[in-house]
């Protein structure tokens, strides 16, 4: 029992000093512009959702959807650190419109949600800057020129590659995990035809593998031939780790 | 004869009984949580289909009762003791493949799962192995899991060892590889960006492993020694002193890591979020089954160990059939509760 606890306790070290990848929490929106809800009395060119950390690289997307349903999103939305952005087409006035988003949360989590803001009649169709009152949480310049969309692309770019030296590859991983299967697929077979089946030590049980055919045939073969004969299966496990 | 074959008969359906009755009750709550749960479809965007919508929490929960199994069958030889090798080994011999095979089953969930967890972030596309291979590379949770798959195939493999060595291969070894599979699992859930973010994740990982030693151990001890009176009297006991811990680090870890996640995450305030939010409520499901968990697991403590340790029957199977099941369904909310969405 000391022992045990002795185990226990090594293993609680472990979770302790292998600290369990990087501080990666669960995101959630803090601000937007538009801001839910609102009422805007000039068409937005951009729709900004901020969150309140780093969103992941990658997987962000944006819908917007007026009351037709029809989608009103200009290309995909680009993520520039809790930043998550998309252009609009010009959106006719007097509507209400919906934005939907899923984000992968830093902790790995999909995030959805969504919000709503109304465009008044008299709305201008495409110009003009939105005077759309900004929300507390977002900084006023997201919503305009070129050079600003460049720059949260280049933004962008580094995160993806910041983000990528921060997790490290998973090329290797795939390796050794193929390796481990291939090696762990023959030292199965070896074993379980080798060791005999435990239907001596609890009679009237009947024995779990009926091979009573190959089991002379697998007695009678040398060492050699057991490699060779476990060679398909382990073959066979390496598609499937491939596959999946 | 008839005796005999009834006295054999019986430790087998007890055993399945047991089991059944743990893995029906994790799906079953792990599905109806995960419907409760779900995030509702929000126009525009496109929402995984309902293969991956059910997919996703089934192979999620079957990998936890792998990784139970994996954790209980491994104990067993710890609890059994090395003493009277001649009484043990009968059990033993059954114990250890199973062992490995659980150990396959744990490591093809945990890929199958990396596979549910792409296809839910590319909504609509049979994942591609470049799309598993850009998840795993970029997010912590597909890594998590496939550390957690390298585990559970070491498992498997000194688990080979110890089918083909008996227990010349050191039973401790085998337990902590086991539990060290068990910790990337945490990763897999909810997380804090806060200083309290490390004691939290090791909150968890207690919760992780308290939990599966709990569960895996009572299983394999009333499934595999319940039989046999005399062993019984003796290992009982020994489990009973190693799940009171594990039922005190369990409920403390669970409730420091549930409130402190919706404390420290912004736009939570927290009484009101226990019953407003999925997170909340799931965190109330879960408190009330461990609550539910205390008077069955006092009865077998307090009324029936005395009587085990004289070695006189008891109905030991039944209350450990209707404690599994309490705990399968809050293994089955847990998979849900790592997915809510907190605020």
């Amino acid at each position: 029992m000391r022992r045990l606890l002795t185990v226990l306790l090594l293993a609680c070290v472990a979770a302790v000093v292998v600290p369990p990848y990087a501080a990666q929490a669960h995101n959630v929106l803090v601000g937007s512009d538009p801001r839910d809800g609102a009422t805007l009395t000039a068409a937005p060119e951009r729709v900004t959702l901020v969150f309140d950390q780093a969103v992941r690289q990658g997987y962000a997307q944006i819908g917007i959807t007026g009351a037709d349903g029809s989608s009103w999103a200009d290309g995909d939305a680009v993520v520039a650190a809790e930043r998550v952005s998309v252009k609009l087409k010009p959106l006719p006035g007097g509507g209400a419109y919906v934005v939907g988003y899923r984000i992968l949360s830093a902790d790995g989590h999909p995030v959805t949600g969504k919000l709503t803001f109304t465009l008044a009649p008299a709305a201008a169709a495409s110009p003009a800057p939105a005077r759309a009152t900004p929300d507390a949480a977002a900084t006023p310049g997201t919503a305009s020129a070129p050079e600003a969309v460049a720059a949260s692309d280049a933004a962008g770019a580094s995160g993806a590659a910041a983000e990528a030296a921060a997790n490290g590859g998973a090329g290797m991983a795939v390796v050794w995990i193929v390796g481990a299967l291939v090696l762990l697929a023959a030292g199965t077979a070896v074993a379980l035809r080798r060791t005999p089946p435990p239907a001596p030590a609890t009679p009237g049980t009947p024995p779990p593998t009926p091979t009573a055919p190959a089991a002379p045939d697998a007695a009678s073969t040398t060492d050699p031939a057991a490699p060779g004969a476990t060679d398909s299966t382990g073959a066979a496990e390496a598609g499937e780790g491939v596959r999946a | 004869m008839s005796v005999a074959a009834a006295s054999l008969a019986r430790p087998r359906t007890g055993g399945r009984l047991l089991a059944g009755a743990f893995g029906v009750c994790a799906v079953v709550a792990a599905v109806a949580a995960s419907t409760f749960t779900a995030q509702e479809a929000v126009p525009g965007i496109p929402m995984p289909g309902p293969v991956v919508e059910v997919g996703l929490p089934v192979v999620r929960v079957l990998l936890d009762l792998a990784a139970v199994a994996v954790v209980g069958l491994s104990l067993l030889p710890k609890l059994l003791g090395f003493d009277t090798p001649d009484r043990t080994e009968p059990i033993l011999l059954r114990v250890r493949p199973l062992a490995v095979i659980a150990a396959w089953a744990w490591a093809i969930c945990a890929l199958l799962t990396i596979v549910f967890q792409t296809a839910e972030l590319n909504p609509g596309v049979v994942p591609t192995f470049g799309m598993i291979a850009a998840y795993v590379g970029t997010v912590g949770t597909g890594q998590g899991l496939l550390f957690s798959a390298a585990c559970a195939l070491a498992a498997a493999g000194i688990g080979l060892m110890a089918v083909r060595f008996g227990e010349k291969v050191p039973a401790e070894l085998r337990i902590i590889v086991a539990l060290f599979g068990l910790l990337p699992i945490p990763v897999t859930g909810h997380a804090v960006d806060s200083v309290w973010h490390d004691p939290i994740m090791v909150s968890m990982e207690i919760h992780v492993m308290g939990s599966a030693a709990w569960t895996g151990g009572l299983i394999a001890t009333v499934a595999f020694v319940g039989p046999h009176r005399d062993l019984l009297a003796v290992t009982l006991p020994k489990f009973s002193r190693l799940a009171t811990l594990c039922l005190l680090l369990v409920g403390l870890s669970g409730l420091v890591t549930g409130l402190g996640t919706m404390a420290l995450t912004p736009g939570v305030t927290l009484p009101d979020a226990i019953v407003t939010s999925h997170y909340g409520l799931l965190v109330v499901a879960k408190t009330a089954l461990v609550a539910a968990l205390v008077p069955l697991a006092a009865h077998i403590r307090f009324r029936l160990l005395p009587a085990i340790r004289t070695g006189r029957a008891t109905a030991l199977v039944g209350w450990a059939v209707a404690e599994v099941s309490v705990m399968g369904l809050a293994y089955g909310v847990a998979v849900a509760l790592t997915r809510a969405s907190i605020a």
